[in-house]
């Protein structure tokens, strides 16, 4: 009998255009915890969905408990006992948690088809108690918060006896104290027998929980080693291809004094509150905190897409009040979105098209729109930030992550920008893109834009930016000079787990 | 972020919205009783249920299209057509079965809520336009069925005639059949696995195919399910009314999508309960039986059950908004 | 000779296949239709509803929908009717522009409700609205007509340019208007983003709420001009009129190539529908096809105008999936 429980070799997954998995392999065992990490767009999110059934490999074996196995659908590898917890919970916000849990496998009275409530709700509140939560299971999911889902999904996947679980990104939505649950929660689930596959970009829950770290880059299987057998930059070496400094072009020039922009006690009820700070021209300054920290709905409410309850913009000097993205982009504010696909880009349409939306007025000064001089301009802008394309009539859907983000920074330029608010820019992006996004990002920093980059990622937030805010909960947490002696890895990371203040956050009841 | 106007309630509890309604009703009630004290006289009241009994029947299987996302605007083209098939199956037959009759009317319901549900489930056609379109096809197809005629009174048996007239333990037949489909309705979307597909399929199709629910065969199962409901009550119309023509039930659709959508029924899937509809159903035959008690001519009919939808669900929306607010005030930033 | 088959594979062109088989079955039906005044006279059936079909193009490409357009061409009419021959009734063209602004101010209301409400979809709001503009039209004319126009006001329906109809003419200016708007001004770029992805419409900046605005007042015009061609041809007015046009007019929007999910499709093909179905229902009418069979061909046509092109579509996803899938094999 092999050692491991999981074992995969040689997994090959092609999709329309792009290699997302090239020859991937893994091993786990049982009572471990095994951490896979890797940049965006290295595979991960692929590899899981290939363990779960949801895609076939067009190559290679997966051995579950000695035998071979291929899953044709999610049904079957719950079946086999692997379940996965994402970061993003799917669940039915209308039907109650005992019913999200037991989805497909409800308990039923004897052998009539007819649910037995009763046991349901007690074998529901029963697994919660096993993970320290005293949910009511009788509650509509969509009522619970972010962390309390995620306790939901857990219990989900112990309702189905699995005993591989996946966690994709679990604590990138918790506060320290749900942090410090879920790890316990982690913990107990190895030590009952469990396999744990675990995915996170924080090195932290890695050296907490990990005992074994497996990377993946640019589709490939770069190594696995013990946790307590690799250096941090050795290991940031492995995810990135190259050393930190390589990674990040310097800067081609000093931030000015001059403040573009500010904000100062900005708030909208439920999502921010107080946020204060300010951009400076030709500087890059990086909004950073854990997911629903409320970055994303700050730069949205800069950006006009909702209005904020309170608080002041400053653009140049004069306050403005920014109502649409219309009224934003006049006064020279331009935004990258989180979402590529969903709010950046129409991908049915040319890249040409695509680049000259936000801008239409430009090149349709009478009734007509002059398509002669939206193609020049699509050209020019398209070779300016080196889109990798046969040519501006290509679909924005056949070409990869990195040249679609760079289709929106291409259309950002038609406009005649003060601040650009760049949201996650490398997201999904391949490590080659990701280097030239970077050196643009220099570019026009030095060109006089004011740019202000939303991150997740450490590494990124120290290597481009030259100041950091840092939010939690709504709140911006810490405002420092990204290459001061005191800013240290370790205080960015307080600031965004920790709230400064001594109020208990009363995120909508227990958990 | 996405509006859910979802409170910290129970499953299955009788929430606020519905002792809402509870007073509203009696609210009504009493004003209508102010301006004409033939309201809550007993012959008045039995004619306020047994109308509104096949309403409620109907807004039962409306609700489960309506769980899933769906809509059906054919259920009156629809009634007519089984009405007028168990007519003419009874027309001058002394000897007809009542029981044969009833059981046509159920198949031809069955048949065209099936093809509706194809429509939806497997042709990916938008519930609106398959409905609207098949309305047309059914409401066509009793005209020609008739031949330009219509079956009346004499025409049919007594047996007939007498089916929307039985009484048992002194409550109509009517009101037993309304009973019967909201009891069965009841358990079968609360406790039965299909039911909670239903819902599944509503909250989140994407969630509810993952989880390995046949959500195509779901969507044509509530349409089929109308549909058997919609030919049933197209054979205790014609036989209440002892008339069926071509013209029978009109625009009937609104009148039972009102009351799902008082009855707090989501339009936009995921959410309802029985007895929220059973109170829409309530609401809507009191207002549907005090029009003449208030002089109100019938011709204001069709107009006042479209404003009544169009408040109903912005009243809902409204509601919705104030409770996400709330929610939102209360994440302690 | 590829491009030639790139054209014929077209939509359009299948479309325009079907309008001459439906011109050479309607030949043999009646011996008076082929000729260039038989077919210019049957336009009038079918043109004057047309006129909604332009904004109606531009409401489902936006991935929406308006059922209740032909409950505000009876709103339209009956107020006209009702305006003019009331006792102390207006001038016959104050009571046409009247019905210009009933029409108007039906759409503006939808457009109204679904900017504000954003919550609600256009089904169940046009739905609604379909209701009580309709119910009002029956409360102001009950079940009885109102006619007795001036005999001028026949000349809108009836009147011609030498043999063309004049709704034929108007809907001719229309049709250039709005092929030139929907495929070469900003506003109609604008209109497919919307459709295509409404999202990443408002981060470009596009002005969503006004254009949606724009579409469905523009649908209520064109109900209230409708109402003026359609009840001069009739000559009176009566609250059932224009019912059930909204099938019609969705038919051939959507028969057109323009997908109810939004975004795709042009409005020629829609132009072209507008033959086909018009001349298709005029052919059934010489053949003296009840008007019950009639009910049933339009509601089938509605459907199979909706499910032919998704099963197109259909086909053409799972060839292309095909494609692609073995061209990336063979590149690795």
């Amino acid at each position: 009998m092999s050692e491991f429980i999981l074992e995969l070799q040689g997994i090959t997954k092609i999709f329309p255009g792009v290699k997302a998995l090239n020859q991937v392999h893994f091993q786990l065992k049982a009572g471990q915890i095994h951490a896979l990490m890797g940049e965006n767009g290295a595979g991960k999110s692929t590899f899981i969905k290939v363990i779960t059934g949801v895609h076939q490999p067009e190559e290679g074996t997966m051995t579950l408990r000695g035998k071979q196995v291929e899953f044709k659908n999610p049904k079957e590898a719950i079946a086999h006992g692997i379940a996965a917890i994402y970061q993003h919970v799917t669940c039915f916000p209308d039907l109650s948690v005992s019913e999200n849990i037991f989805a497909g496998h409800e308990a039923m009275r004897g052998r009539l088809p007819v649910i037995d409530w009763n046991t349901m709700h007690g074998k529901a509140e029963k697994l919660l108690h096993r993970l320290g939560s005293d949910l009511d299971p009788r509650q509509q999911m969509g009522a619970l918060s972010v962390a309390q889902q995620q306790i939901v999904e857990i219990a989900k996947a112990l309702s189905t006896d699995a005993d591989i679980i996946i966690m994709d990104e679990p604590t990138a939505a918790l506060t320290n104290r749900e942090c410090e649950e879920l790890y316990r929660i982690t913990e107990q689930l190895r030590d009952e027998g469990k396999a744990i596959i675990f995915i996170s970009h924080r090195f932290e829950d890695m050296y907490r929980l990990a005992s074994q770290v497996t990377v993946f880059r640019d589709a490939q299987y770069i190594g696995t080693w013990p946790v307590d057998g690799i250096t941090n930059s050795d290991l940031i070496r492995a995810m990135v291809g190259r050393s930190l400094t390589e990674m990040y072009p310097p800067p081609l020039s000093q931030p000015s004094d001059e403040t573009v922009f500010a904000v100062e006690g900005l708030s909208r009820t439920g999502y921010f509150k107080d946020v204060s700070f300010d951009i400076k021209k030709g500087e890059i300054v990086a909004l950073t905190g854990l997911v629903g920290a409320g970055r994303s709905e700050v730069c949205q409410a800069i950006f006009g897409i909702d209005r904020p309850d309170s608080g002041r913009v400053e653009l140049l000097g004069q306050t403005v009040t920014i109502d649409s993205p219309l009224t934003a982009m006049k006064l020279g504010v331009g935004y990258l979105p989180e979402d590529r696909q969903k709010q950046g880009l129409v991908l049915s349409w040319s890249i040409e098209k695509n680049i000259t939306l936000a801008n239409l007025d430009r090149f349709a000064p009478g009734l007509l729109v002059e398509e002669a001089k939206e193609k020049e301009t699509a050209e020019r802008l398209s070779k300016l930030v080196s889109i990798k394309c046969q040519g501006v009539e290509d679909l924005a859907s056949s070409l990869s992550g990195g040249n679609q983000q760079k289709i929106i920074v291409a259309k950002l330029l038609t406009a005649d920008l003060k601040l650009i608010i760049m949201d996650e820019p490398t997201k999904g992006v391949d490590v080659g893109a990701k280097h030239q996004i970077y050196q643009i990002m220099r570019e026009l920093a030095r060109d006089g834009y004011a740019i202000l980059m939303v991150s997740s990622e450490m590494p990124e937030v120290i290597g481009m930016s030259d100041r950091i805010v840092v939010m939690h909960e709504g709140r911006v947490t810490m405002i420092a000079r990204t290459h001061d002696a005191s800013t240290t890895q370790e205080k960015i990371l307080e600031a965004a787990v920790t709230r400064v203040s001594h109020e208990e956050p009363a995120l909508g009841g227990k958990s | 972020m996405k509006l859910t106007g979802i409170q910290k309630q129970k499953h299955g509890a009788i929430g606020a919205r519905e002792i809402g309604m509870i007073l509203f009703i009696l609210l009504l009630s009493l004003l209508i009783q102010l301006r004409n004290s033939q309201y809550l006289t007993a012959e008045n009241l039995n004619d306020l249920l047994v109308n509104a009994a096949i309403m409620g029947t109907l807004a039962v299987g409306m609700m489960m299209v309506i769980i899933t996302g769906g809509i059906d605007l054919s259920i009156g083209a629809t009634l007519a057509l089984s009405g007028m098939s168990a007519a003419l199956y009874v027309r001058g037959n002394e000897t007809a079965s009542p029981v044969l009759a009833v059981l046509i009317g159920i198949g031809i319901g069955l048949l065209a809520g099936l093809i509706n549900g194809l429509l939806v489930g497997y042709g990916e056609v938008l519930p609106l336009i398959a409905t609207l379109g098949m309305m047309n096809v059914y409401r066509g197809l009793t005209y020609i069925i008739a031949n330009g005629a219509w079956v009346s009174a004499h025409q049919m048996n007594d047996g007939f005639k007498a089916l929307a007239f039985n009484r048992f333990l002194g409550i109509n037949s009517l009101v037993w059949v309304a009973i019967l489909t909201f009891a069965i309705g009841a358990f079968f979307l609360g406790w039965t696995r299909i039911g909670r597909m239903i819902y599944a399929v509503g909250s989140n199709p994407e969630a509810a195919r993952v989880t390995g629910v046949n959500v195509p065969a779901i969507r044509t199962l509530v349409y089929a399910i109308m549909g058997t409901i919609t030919g049933l009550s197209g054979v205790l119309w014609v036989s209440k009314y002892a008339s069926a023509q071509g013209d029978t039930a009109i625009g009937y659709e609104m009148n039972v999508i009102a009351a799902c959508v008082l009855g707090g029924v989501s339009i936009s899937g995921g959410s309802g309960k029985v007895f929220g509809v059973i109170l829409g159903t309530v609401l809507l035959g009191i207002l549907k039986n005090a029009l003449p008690l208030l002089k109100i001519s019938p011709f204001w009919q069709d107009a006042l059950y479209g404003l009544i939808i169009l408040f109903a669900i912005l009243m809902n929306t409204i509601f919705k908004r104030m409770v996400d607010k709330n929610n939102l005030q209360r994440r302690h930033i | 000779m590829a491009a030639l088959k790139k054209f014929l594979l077209r939509w359009e062109a299948v479309l325009v296949l079907v309008l001459l088989l439906v011109n050479v079955f309607n030949t043999m039906s009646s011996p008076y239709y082929l000729s260039v005044t038989g077919l210019l006279d049957a336009t009038r059936d079918f043109m004057d509803k047309s006129f909604i079909v332009f904004p109606m193009a531009m409401i489902i490409l936006m991935g929406e929908i308006d059922i209740s357009v032909g409950a505000a061409i009876a709103l339209s009419s009956v107020i006209m009717g009702v305006a003019y021959n009331a006792g102390n009734g207006i001038p016959m063209v104050a009571a046409i522009l009247l019905a210009l602004l009933v029409g108007t101010i039906c759409g503006l209301i939808n457009g109204l409700l679904l900017t504000r409400f954003k919550e609600l979809s256009p089904m169940i709001v046009t739905l609604s609205t379909m209701t009580i503009y309709r119910g009002i039209a029956y409360i102001i004319l009950k079940d009885q007509a109102a006619g007795k126009f001036p005999s001028w006001f026949q000349e809108f329906g009836w009147g011609t340019v030498g043999p063309v109809p004049y709704v034929l003419i108007v809907f001719a200016i229309l049709a250039v208007i709005f092929t030139i708007v929907l495929n070469k001004t900003k506003l109609g770029r604008r209109i497919y983003a919307i459709g295509s992805n409404r999202t990443a419409s408002i981060f470009s900046g596009i002005k969503v709420d006004q254009i949606r605005i724009l579409a469905y007042t523009l649908a209520g015009f064109m109900s209230g001009l409708t109402a003026i061609f359609l009840t001069s041809r009739m000559s009176s007015t009566r609250p059932n009129i224009g019912y059930m046009y909204e099938l019609d007019i969705i038919s051939m929007v959507v028969l057109g190539g323009i997908s109810t999910s939004g975004g795709k499709g042009r409005l020629a093909g829609a132009l072209i529908s507008i033959f086909v179905i018009g001349y298709l229902k005029y052919g059934l009418g010489l053949n003296n096809i009840s008007s019950q069979i009639l009910m049933i061909v339009i509601g089938l046509l509605l459907i199979i105008s909706v499910l032919t092109p998704n099963l197109v579509a259909r086909f053409k996803r799972w060839s292309t999936v095909r494609k692609s899938h073995r061209q990336s094999m063979r590149s690795t």
